[in-house]
């Protein structure tokens, strides 16, 4: 390997709260690197459209908005390394260490991780066999693959309900599983799901099983309310039942909360020195594509101040 | 793209899949699809990097809906892998990280 590559500011994740840090650190001359596993844009890429974030007052597509904030930091002088892999690191020691693809190596003295979260899967029996063979997470990527089918959703959040509405331009009909009497999402949404004829809900439903030979052929369901189980035939199911913290880099480095999210103080600093956390990774009530920016403007101005500390 | 990366179609796939002398890998990909961005800088990196040893193919889902139905196919991306014209070993889908595929690769060869 050649001689390390040195920056002041290494961020992990190129979402909305790495990007963010990476603009204000790169803007205040902070030689910075941004290190993302694919793409940059994090969640906000696989949200079909945006329509709460200020400055756009007509929808904005998600991807359309991760590509302007990728942007926006290199016109700046970051350097967004797409598609890496993290093959080695050194999170604790003053100075901070990667390895990339067993390759390039980068040290710092300061690191923002904001690896963000991932969806959250159900856990039961037969998910992981078929995903990809009729189970998928992602709407906008999977979606025109069940034209004219019938499908379930699983979920009664923000996430399930939006892109079941989604998905109606591709299936045939929609069936959503929710827990719940109720959807948990907005209103407004909520309504519109309702009144939707491509859409109908199981209320008070949870899925036990998926079940099928090569590819999902059924759900099976349990009605919470009389304990009776059925096997649904379906042609694919969509789950979004909420997410998980990406803290793989960080387990045994920092101390993660009960649900496995990371806690900083109110600068975003974690208790290794130099070492910060932002966005939808963070111990925290709210996660928003507003909060995760406002976090890594944070944690971007806190790193400044460490470094100047430092000197 | 990279030179060892080909885009097949579903009307290909007789010759250049099943009746290929090299272990192949299929990666079928959609558009608005960022798992399938983010995959493609590392499948091509691969593909240099096994070039002679495994042929890297490509086929765009949309355009050949049917042979993704015949295969069971129904997310991207996924990487199926063949030996002698057979399926072999676990498809890798959605999210993958290099170090995966690398390890799929080494067991196809063995």
């Amino acid at each position: 390997m050649a001689v390390a590559n040195r920056f002041d500011l290494i961020v992990v994740g190129a979402g909305p709260a790495g990007l963010t840090a990476a603009i204000y650190a790169s803007r205040a001359r902070l030689k910075t690197i941004v290190l993302d596993e694919g793409v940059p844009g994090g969640q906000v890429k696989t949200t079909h459209k945006v329509s709460n974030y200020p400055g756009f007052p007509e929808d904005v597509k998600g991807a359309e908005l991760a590509d302007l904030f990728a942007r926006q930091a290199e016109r700046f002088g970051t350097r967004v390394a797409r598609a890496i892999e993290i093959t080695d690191m050194d999170l604790s020691s003053p100075e901070k260490r990667f390895v990339l693809d067993e390759d390039e190596e980068i040290v710092a003295p300061a690191v923002i991780v904001a690896t963000g979260a991932k969806p959250r899967p159900l856990g039961v029996p037969g998910e992981t066999e078929f995903r990809g063979r009729g189970i998928s997470y992602c709407a906008t990527c999977d979606g025109a693959y069940f034209d004219g089918k019938d499908i379930h959703v699983i979920g009664g959040g923000n996430s399930a309900v939006e892109e079941s509405l989604f998905l109606t331009q591709f299936a045939r009909s929609i069936t959503i599983i929710h827990q719940f009497g109720e959807f948990q999402a907005e209103a407004a949404t909520a309504k519109e799901a309702v009144e939707h004829p491509k859409i109908t809900v199981l209320w008070s439903h949870e899925p036990r099983a998926f079940l099928g030979d090569a590819n999902l052929e059924r759900v099976r369901v349990e009605n919470l309310k009389t304990k009776q189980t059925a096997d649904l035939p379906t042609d694919g199911a969509f789950v979004f039942i909420g997410m998980v913290p990406r803290t793989d880099l960080l387990k045994g480095v920092v101390p993660l909360d009960r649900w496995g999210y990371v806690e900083t103080d109110d600068s975003m600093a974690t208790p290794v020195p130099g070492l910060y956390a932002a966005g939808d990774i963070r111990a925290k009530q709210y996660r928003q594509i507003t909060t995760a920016v406002a976090d890594g403007t944070i944690a971007a101005l806190a790193v400044q101040k460490y470094l100047r500390d430092r000197r | 793209m990279s030179e060892n990366v080909k885009e097949i179609s579903a009307g290909d796939f007789e010759t250049e899949v099943s009746g290929s002398p090299q272990p192949v890998v299929l990666d079928f990909f959609s558009t608005e699809c960022p798992p399938c961005e983010a995959l493609a800088p590392k499948f091509e990196a691969l593909a240099d990097q096994f070039k002679g040893r495994v042929r890297f193919l490509k086929i765009f889902r949309q355009g050949n809906k049917e042979l993704a139905t015949r295969l069971g196919v129904s997310g991207s991306p996924t990487l199926v892998f063949y030996k002698g014209g057979a399926e072999q070993g676990q498809r890798l889908t959605g999210e993958m990280k290099r170090s995966e595929i690398k390890q799929a690769l080494e067991a196809l060869l063995t």
